[in-house]
């Protein structure tokens, strides 16, 4: 058993869970997202993205890809939130849904990076 | 399904990759300490003016943790921290400053590691070499031969890379003083891989080199050449017939054996000095005055040397029917010589016995730079009247050899590189060096006179350049060609009618018939070559009167008119 490949896995599964259970509920009910789990959900996919530099193969290149892709997402949904609760005041429900879809297009690439992982697990030889 | 091997090797990898594969561990260990030091912050809570409990927003955390790692460490803001928020702040500053100066630590080794560095200075090498706009050659081995030749065609514009695998020399080709940037790559030229890299396969690779000390690395790159390149010549040096025989058996253009040329160069010097005097004129580009021959006494030569210097000059001397005494610590592979001496020739007693009282000169060619000065001197107190020649074998010996009593020193590097740059600079010139080894001598020394009657500037200097009558290179010539005969006399002419201070030395004809020394009174016809040597202001001279059409007949009017 390799260490590596178990935390490259853990963090790439965790980011996408941890992504689901933020993106869970109603979709403009901030009661409905937590904004401990969104934060949790942008760290690990931050290591997430960090542990995938350096693999050179073809399907390396695709998840860090996907990976860049959450980081993305999750980071522009961050600045909106941080945006509208500090300086506007306070977050509508119009804007919760944007964060909450934002959180929803990254947990799509998340979806991606483990399909990219199971795929290229499946194909390993015993 | 078999699967592609997944190597990838060193060279291809950017070194950016290399850089971020590096710091993976400090780049997690970074986004951990912030995670952890904002979650504290949004975790405690704190009080604001009015005694309320107030939480660290998240927005604010990441600002204060930013300005606490980074040390700027603006305050407690927006409201004074808590003591329970002083003690986590306390963790915040020591975690992040250690995990920067981490992260940055990788970075600078990474950065400064001797391996980063010539990864990057590769790649810098073969982008550069990819986006070459002019012709060049490859010089393999950037030895006394090598530097040599580089700055040869240096002088005349032709650019080179070197290959060479030892890094001392890669540094005195990056430094040395050349009128362009030139490209080194540090590698074993017999590597294939690093021929290519090179550019090889450039389609402005005009040849390749082979230079280096060994011929069997010569003979790798010459044969890594043709199957990569089979268009691109190689011009390979070769210390054995073997080599030789093995190199001409796949038609490498050129094979030069530093040994024969020399012996060859000694003969010419003993039995035709003149023409000795215009050869090193013409393949040599530091030389630039009109050759004086050497004043070569009457008398047998006394030939210090050993191995297969010593066969080749034996060799070459029995041709010519020089009269000469050998002196050599071993006997000659090649059998037995009439009268050799054994010993080194550094002592008195060794020459005395080869009868240095008699002799023309000495010829100190061991493959030691001592011995041969010794030899020289200790020859010189036995009979000052000798002619002295030493061979030199390491260029960092020049100053010794260029302060010496010498008549003639034999710098191997150079006759090496005299040699390939003679067959770079022009064929024509390698044709006509052909035809001056079986050129009586009152010929060339008519050829020499005829030159120094024509100079018109005598601090000029010499030197030599071929000229195509063709349509493209020179339309002057070719309009005047199609209505009227032209002689040579008509061309070698300057725009206001005077003669111009040039010579031709050789014509070759479409057909490729060659005339040496044509006279004044020859007839061109178009698609001749000529060979030119004169004053270094000829050829701009020429270029110019060739390249238009009005030029030509406009000097010959003004000519006629001052006759």
């Amino acid at each position: 058993m390799n260490t590596q490949r178990v935390w490259f896995a853990f963090f790439i599964v965790f980011a996408l869970t941890l992504n689901f259970g933020f993106f869970w509920g109603e979709i403009d009910n901030p009661n409905h997202h937590n904004p401990f789990e969104f934060f949790l959900a942008l760290v690990v996919s931050l290591i997430a993205t960090v542990l995938k530099i350096g693999d050179r193969s073809h399907i390396g290149a695709v998840l860090l890809a996907t990976s860049l892709v959450a980081d993305i997402q999750l980071i522009l949904a961050a600045v909106m939130w941080g945006y509208s609760a500090q300086v506007i005041g306070e977050v509508s429900p119009a804007t919760m849904a944007s964060i909450v879809s934002l959180a929803g297009g990254a947990m799509l690439a998340n979806v991606t990076s483990v399909i990219l992982l199971l795929s290229e697990t499946l194909q390993l030889k015993r | 399904m078999p699967q592609a091997p997944r190597t990838v090797s060193i060279k291809t990898a950017t070194p950016i990759w290399l850089l971020l594969v590096e710091l993976r561990t400090p780049l997690v260990v970074l986004i951990l300490v912030y995670a952890i030091s904002v979650l504290g912050l949004v975790l405690i809570p704190g009080m604001d003016d009015q005694g309320q409990v107030w939480h660290v927003s998240f927005l604010h955390a990441f600002y204060i943790v930013s300005y606490t790692g980074s040390t700027i460490g603006f305050g407690e803001i927006p409201y004074p921290f808590t003591d329970a928020q002083r003690l986590w702040m306390l963790f915040v500053l020591y975690a992040s400053v250690i995990a920067w100066l981490y992260a940055l630590g990788s970075v600078l080794s990474v950065l400064s590691d001797p391996a980063f560095k010539q990864l990057q200075h590769h790649r810098r090498f073969v982008r550069r070499i990819q986006s070459l706009k002019v012709p060049f050659w490859i010089v393999c081995g950037y030895g006394g031969a090598g530097a040599e030749l580089v700055r040869f065609l240096a002088e005349h514009g032709i650019r080179c890379v070197v290959i060479d695998g030892d890094q001392s020399r890669v540094d005195a080709a990056r430094l040395s003083e050349l009128p362009y940037e030139i490209d080194v790559a540090h590698g074993d030229a017999g590597q294939p891989q690093v021929l290519v890299d090179a550019g090889v396969a450039h389609p402005l690779c005009r040849g390749v080199l082979a230079m280096t000390d060994h011929d069997q690395i010569n003979l790798t790159i010459a044969t890594n050449t043709r199957i990569l390149a089979s268009r691109v010549p190689v011009y390979s040096r070769s210390e054995k017939d073997s080599t030789t025989r093995n190199l001409l058996s796949f038609d490498v253009e050129v094979v030069i054996d530093p040994y024969r040329i020399m012996a060859r160069e000694m003969v010419q010097m003993i039995t035709k000095p003149t023409a000795y005097a215009l050869y090193q004129q013409l393949v040599d580009p530091t030389i630039c005055e009109v050759p004086m021959p050497p004043k070569v006494p009457a008398g047998h030569w006394i030939v210090c040397s050993s191995g297969r210097c010593a066969e080749t000059l034996v060799d070459a001397f029995r041709r010519a029917e020089i009269p000469f005494r050998l002196i050599s610590p071993d006997p000659l592979r090649t059998g037995g010589v009439a009268g050799m001496v054994r010993g080194l020739g550094t002592e008195a007693t060794t020459l005395r016995e080869a009868a240095i009282s008699e002799a023309a000169g000495v010829i100190a060619a061991t493959p030691d730079d001592g011995d041969n000065l010794s030899i020289v001197l200790t020859a010189q107190a036995e009979n000052p009247a000798l002619f002295l020649v030493a061979r030199r074998n390491r260029p960092t010996s020049e100053p010794v050899f260029a302060a010496g009593p010498f008549d003639l020193v034999l710098r191997m590097g150079r006759i090496l590189a005299q040699e390939m740059y003679a067959r770079i600079r022009s064929p024509l010139l390698h044709q006509f060096l052909v035809q001056l080894e079986s050129m009586p001598e009152p010929l060339v020394q008519g050829l020499i006179h005829r030159l120094q009657g024509k100079r018109v500037n005598p601090e000029a200097q010499i030197t030599h350049f071929s000229i195509t009558l063709s349509a493209n290179a020179a339309p002057g010539a070719f309009d005047w060609m199609a209505e009227q005969p032209l002689t040579l006399g008509q061309l070698l002419i300057d725009p206001d009618g005077s003669t111009l201070p040039a010579l031709c030395l050789l014509v070759v004809r479409l057909t490729g018939d060659l005339v040496p020394f044509p006279g004044d009174g020859f007839v061109l016809a178009t698609g001749d070559q000529c060979l030119i040597w004169g004053e270094s202001t000829v050829e701009s001279r020429l270029d110019w009167m060739l390249g238009r059409r009005d030029l030509l007949a406009d000097a010959q009017h003004r000519r006629t008119a001052s006759a």
